[in-house]
Parts: C-alpha cells; structure tokens; sequence
C-alpha cells in the first residue's frame, strides 16, 4: 500500500487564493477556527476520555497539524446535527455516545483494573479493539451493541477529520480548489494548485 | 421571472407534494397544460452559487436528515445520497448518471421466475426517455453498445474520462469486456431550452454528490422547477405536508402543511405525492389512507450496489470529473449464473469524507491503518454495480412508536439482502476485482452497500395487490396519483432518477387525458 505525504500548509494557503469560490472559503476559513477547549455537551471527565479515545482512533503525529475532534464531536451532538438515521438497535447519539463511553470505562476497569486514560496505549487499543470486535467485558453492553457504537463513534471522527481543512491537507486533497473547474482530469494529469506528495526522504521522524 | 402566487384559500387544480425526480416534471407538465399546480417542498430553494461548497459537511443541508430507524440484518444508511431535501429533491445530490433501464428489465417475473413486472412496458416509457435526454441535456456516446437500438442520438458528446474510467477501461480491455463513455445529464457543452435558458458546460467538479454549484448538473432546480415556474406553477419551499384531508365523498380537499412551524390548509382538486420511497408510505400511514391494499411501506427494496476499490501507481485524484464516467451493461444478463436478473458496471470517483467514512464503517479501519490508507486517497478508484434487486416479504417500511420534532412517528426500515442479491453481488465482486487486478490496482477491498430507496407504494393492475394503477391513480381515492420511486414494482438494473422522471411525465400525461 501507499504512503504518501503531503507539504504542509497546501489547503490553508489555498483558501486564501481565488482558486476557491466564496462560499467554500467561508465554510472552510470557519471549520479552522479552534472551539472552545471545555466542553458543553459531555461532562469533564467524560470529555477526557472522549479526547483519549479520539486521539487514537485519528491519530496525528506531528508534523500534521492537530484538529481538535472530542471538542468537534462535543460541539456536533450539542447542535444536534442528524445524521438522517440510526442503528435501529441503538438509541440517539447522544445518548448512545455517553453511555458507550461509560462502557469503555467498565470494559477498561475489568480488563485492566484502570480507568481507561491511565492505560497504556497498547492496553488502550486492546480496549478499543475488543469493543470493536464485540468482546469487551461489561454489562453496559449487554444493553448497548458494542460494535455498532464503535462505528458510530469512529465513523463521526472520521467524518469530522476529514472535513477539516487541516486533515484534507495531510492527504493531499485540494478538492476546494475547483473554482476554475478541472481540466486535468485524466490519470497522472494535475493543475498547479495540486501538491505533489513527498520524497520519502523529507518526512518522518 | 416572478412565481406566480396561489392563494390557500383557492381551491388549485393541483397540490404536488415534493419537488424531486418525481414531482417537478410533472409539475411542469401540469402548469404548461394552464393548471394550477402548487408545489410543496420540505426543503429550502437553494441559489447553488451562492449556497453550495465543495464540501460534503457543510452540503449534507442536501439531504434529508429527519431520522429513520434502520432495521434487518443489512440497515440501510439514510441521510446520505439516497434521500434528498430542497427544491429538486435527490437530484440535487445524484450523480446525474442515466443509463436507461433494458426492456426486459420491465418483466423480470415473465424472464425469470421471481419479483413481478412491471404493468407498463420499455416501450411506454421509451418516448419519455427520449424526451427527458433531449431536454436535460444528456452527454453521451454517439452510438451505445447495448439495449435496444436509439432512435435518437444523445443530446450531447460525452463527458470525459477521468483517472477511473481510464483505469476501468484497461482493466476491461484485457478482460474482453466491452465499455463506453456513460450517459451523464451533465452537459458537456453549453446548452439551451425555452423556458430555463442557458445552462453552463461541467468544469469537471467531482463533487456532484455534494451539489451542483455551475448548473450543469440536470438537477430539477435548474430545468424543471423554472419550466414549471415560467408555465405559472408556484413552489412553496419549507412546507412540510403532514395531512391529506378527505370530503365526505373519499376525495382529499385539502393538504395539510406545516410552514415556520404554521398549519396551512391548501384546498386543491388532485394530489400527486412525490415525496420518495420513504415519506410517501409515511405519510399515507400516519393519515392511514389509500391502504387497502395493505401493501403501502411493503416491497421495500434497494440496488445490489458494491464497490470495489483499488490502489493504483498513476495519480488519480477522484475528486475531479463526472464520479461515474465509464459504463459496461455486458454483464446485464450474464450467462451460465445462479441468479436472477442482471447488473451493469461503472468507473466511479469519490469525494474524500465519503472514501473515508466507507474505510471506517465498511473495513472497520481505525489508527494507523486508517489514516495511511486514507494518505493513498489521490490514487484510489473504484467501479461499483448497479443491479437488480428482489422484493421480500421481510423487507418493508413501517411507522414506529418513536416521535420526531414534529410529534409524528419516524418510520423504520427493514431490510436484509436476499439469496439472488448475494449470489449477484459474488458475480461481481470476482469480476471487479478481476478488472482492477489487471488495470495494476493493489490493495483491493470492496464495500457493499444498498443504494437508492424504492419500493413501498408498488403500482399494477391489481389494487388487491398494489397500491397505484399503472397511470400512478391510487385504487382507493379518486383524486390521488404517486409519482415516485415508490412506485417502482422492481428495482430495474439500470439507476432510477431517469425512469423516476420518465413516469412523472407519463402520469401527467395520463392524467391530463383524463380530465380533458
């Protein structure tokens, strides 16, 4: 498989550029500007472990500049935002988001005997991975199919990172910059606004 | 030009309820004819240019986002390119691919066995297929390889090929496998129609899926809603229809709609209800109407729809042209199977939250395996199916106890794939990955998804057994037609928003006929 990586600052610069109409950068410009690091929905201490969970699930080493997803997906439930459907086995999000949450708490109390921010990041991904699977202890999920929550969580992460400008970036994806439309459009064909990625060589650690 | 205004109080010839696929050409149909049509849409009229983002967060305003409980062993996900909200319904986030359905597709039953065909023919349809190509705009390839013979050139040339129509392309050649440019109602050139004006060439924008910002995208809001308009129809945008009031003959008087969180009362003498799949059923449960069949929510079905993906050396880029550039129907009725029915294949490109949501939910990538194979995303392409898919009892649409905001109960979907949908989906998954495998694709994983709502209002000429005629007439009240991908009886392999608008366009012909 690939493993490209891309020069920092692409998608940033360009939205200062007429490469992007009005709408586009004003929807973008505004999806960079940091929330508020407390949350509103969650409770602190939920909120900690949300945060933990994210930083796992999309992780983002530097030089990849980090976007804030606990405090985005805080920011989403307490709008509200449907997503147009539900697992009919699950209840609404936010609900099943925090008592999912507690699950990973219990799940991590009895394989570990820890709360879940105090693991190491290996017994951390063999939580998550056993709520992944289905496997994890717990009598919250006897009431809450695991699974299913662990793909909503996951896929709203994901969803919120790559939306963001910042994790489009990490890609190399300059969709935004259409303002001209394409006509480069076949295989191996890009427009000067479009980053090549990097020689191996000039990332990493 | 200014939108004519109807007065609630006046009693209009028509109330159409829902501005999509099914609703706004017909709508227009009925304005032309000097009726007067009233539009009721749930959703906002949307200025693209000024409204709409490259970007799929924020454009997720294009689809209906109320909740649905989805139920059976496949849920079905919603609120995400299969049901649309806004003046021009789902075609404000289809890819605008066209290919029209084969004749047999109409008589699956007579051919095979099983599911039902349809009560109207190929070639009922066929001089609304044409018509529709002609005033949409349709690019496509001067000669199409498969169907029955045209008798009419599309509109336009095709489109052109991005990275994954090239790249489907070389995997097919080696297969023997025949393709072509696909029919796209996306204009390749400038074009014109009375009544709407000049509509703008693509510029290549993959990002159909999250609206049209040049208009060059067939889309109702910009050709059948302004034909309409300019014909004298009024849309009524944010008017969410929630009862159909009944005389005391069986006729609906009125329909019942909620503005700004105000009742309005329409009187009107007819209701075309256009409102998809999902609502349409809905709303004739909540007012328990025109059910005698008991077949109002049944038959829900979906298309067979999986993806393949590869990982290609060329740098592809999906984001950029038409998402589904490239078609092959060879496999429409494959020889030597143990299915009914058929499928047909084509290139696709992909927006990137969409590409990774499918990584998350479909491979269950998480951490580092996530984000580095969303790193290979400029060089991923993916060819996808679009087949036939069954009715099954199990498979159906019903209102559950849960209220939404407007205190009406969510509908829940069942939906589980059947037998002859694995065994097609097995086909093609050997044959995609066989084609990706000699187009140098690595790392090859598909997705299977059901796309597209149909199903649920099912029309023949039984109303023991359906729930509309074969001119969309409801069996039960006189003055109720359904023009929607309710109606369809079988899925047909080909996508639906074509045929949506082809039997809007009859109906209202069959309707006019009726009254005059």
């Amino acid at each position: 498989m690939r493993d490209d990586h891309y020069p920092p600052g692409t998608v940033t610069a360009l939205l200062e550029t007429d490469w992007v109409t009005e709408p586009t950068r004003q929807v973008l410009q505004a999806r960079l500007l940091p929330l508020p690091a407390a949350p509103r929905f969650f409770e602190p201490k939920t909120f900690a472990l949300l945060d933990a969970v994210s930083k796992l699930l999309v992780p983002q080493p530097p030089p990849v500049q980090f976007v804030d997803l606990a405090a985005r997906l805080d920011a989403a439930l307490l709008a509200d935002v449907g997503k147009g459907w539900r697992y009919d086995g699950l209840p609404p999000d936010k609900e099943a988001f925090t008592i999912g949450l507690q699950g990973v708490e219990e799940s991590s109390m009895l394989l570990f005997n820890q709360g879940f921010i105090t693991l190491a990041e290996s017994e951390q991904i063999t939580v998550l991975t056993a709520v992944q699977n289905g496997l994890a202890p717990g009598t919250t999920w006897h009431y809450l199919p695991a699974q299913r929550f662990f793909e909503e969580l996951l896929a709203a992460f994901v969803e919120l990172y790559y939306a963001h400008p910042l994790g489009q970036e990490a890609i190399g994806v300059v969709a935004m910059a259409d303002k001209q439309g394409w006509r480069q459009i076949g295989l191996d064909s890009l427009e000067t606004q479009e980053p090549l990625a990097l020689k191996q060589q000039t990332y990493g650690p | 030009m200014p939108m004519r205004r109807y007065s609630v109080e006046e009693v209009v010839d028509a109330v159409v309820i829902g501005t999509g696929a099914g609703g706004a050409p017909l709508l227009a149909r009925l304005a032309r004819a000097g009726l007067k049509a009233v539009a009721l849409e749930a959703g906002q009229h949307w200025a693209a240019s000024r409204d709409f983002a490259t970007d799929e967060r924020s454009q997720r305003k294009l689809f209906w986002t109320d909740e649905r409980l989805s139920a059976g062993q496949d849920p079905v996900p919603f609120g995400s390119n299969n049901s649309g909200v806004g003046v021009g319904g789902s075609t404000l986030h289809y890819t605008a691919y066209v290919p029209r359905p084969q004749p047999d597709d109409f008589q699956l039953f007579t051919e095979f066995g099983v599911g039902v065909d349809w009560p109207i023919g190929y070639a009922d349809l066929e001089p609304y297929y044409e018509e529709l190509e002609e005033f949409l705009g349709v690019s496509g390839p001067s000669s199409y390889p498969w169907g029955k013979a045209r008798r009419s050139a599309y509109a336009l040339p095709p489109l052109p090929l991005n990275g994954a129509a090239q790249l489907m392309q070389r995997g097919c050649d080696q297969l023997g496998i025949r393709t072509s440019p696909a029919p796209n109602a996306a204009l390749s050139g400038p074009y014109f129609q009375e009544g709407v004006g000049w509509r703008a060439a693509c510029t290549n924008r993959g990002f159909c899926q999250a609206g049209c910002t040049t208009g060059a995208k067939a889309s109702m809001d910009v050709t059948y809603i302004p034909l309409a308009i300019h014909y004298g129809a009024e849309i009524r945008a944010e008017s969410f229809a929630t009862r159909l009031e009944l005389d005391p003959a069986g006729r609906i008087s009125s329909v019942i709609y909620d503005h700004h969180g105000v009742e309005q009362r329409q009187k009107c003498r007819y209701v075309f209800l256009c409102a998809g799949a999902i609502e349409t059923p809905r709303l004739l449960l909540i007012n328990n109407l025109g059910n005698s069949s008991m077949q109002v929510g049944q038959n829900f079905m979906v298309h067979t729809g999986m993806q393949v993906w590869g990982q290609f050396a060329e740098d592809v880029r999906p984001y950029k042209g038409i998402p589904g550039a490239l078609i092959s129907e060879d496999t429409h009725r494959p020889e030597k199977v143990d299915f009914a029915g058929g499928y047909l294949l084509q290139s696709i490109g992909v927006m990137p939250v969409t590409y990774a949501t499918q990584l998350a939910r479909g491979r269950g990538y998480w951490g580092e395996a996530l984000t580095r194979c969303m790193r290979g995303y400029n060089h991923t392409a993916g060819i996808n199916i679009l087949g036939d898919c069954l009715p099954y009892p199990g498979n159906y649409l019903e209102l559950s106890g849960e209220m939404d905001a407007r205190g009406l109960p969510k509908p829940r979907i069942h939906f589980s794939f059947g037998e002859n949908e694995r065994r097609l989906t097995a086909h093609a998954e050997k044959i995609m990955r066989e084609i990706w495998r000699l187009a140098g694709a690595t790392d090859i994983w598909s997705f299977n998804r059901g796309p597209h709502t149909i199903g649920t209002c099912r029309m023949g000429h039984d109303g023991a057994q359906a729930v509309v005629n074969s001119e969309g007439k409801s069996f039960d009240i006189p003055n109720l037609y359904i023009a929607d991908n309710s109606i369809f009886p079988s899925a047909l392999s080909a996508n639906p928003a074509l045929t949506i608008m082809a039997l809007s366009l009859r109906i209202a012909d069959r309707f006019l006929a009726t009254i005059q």
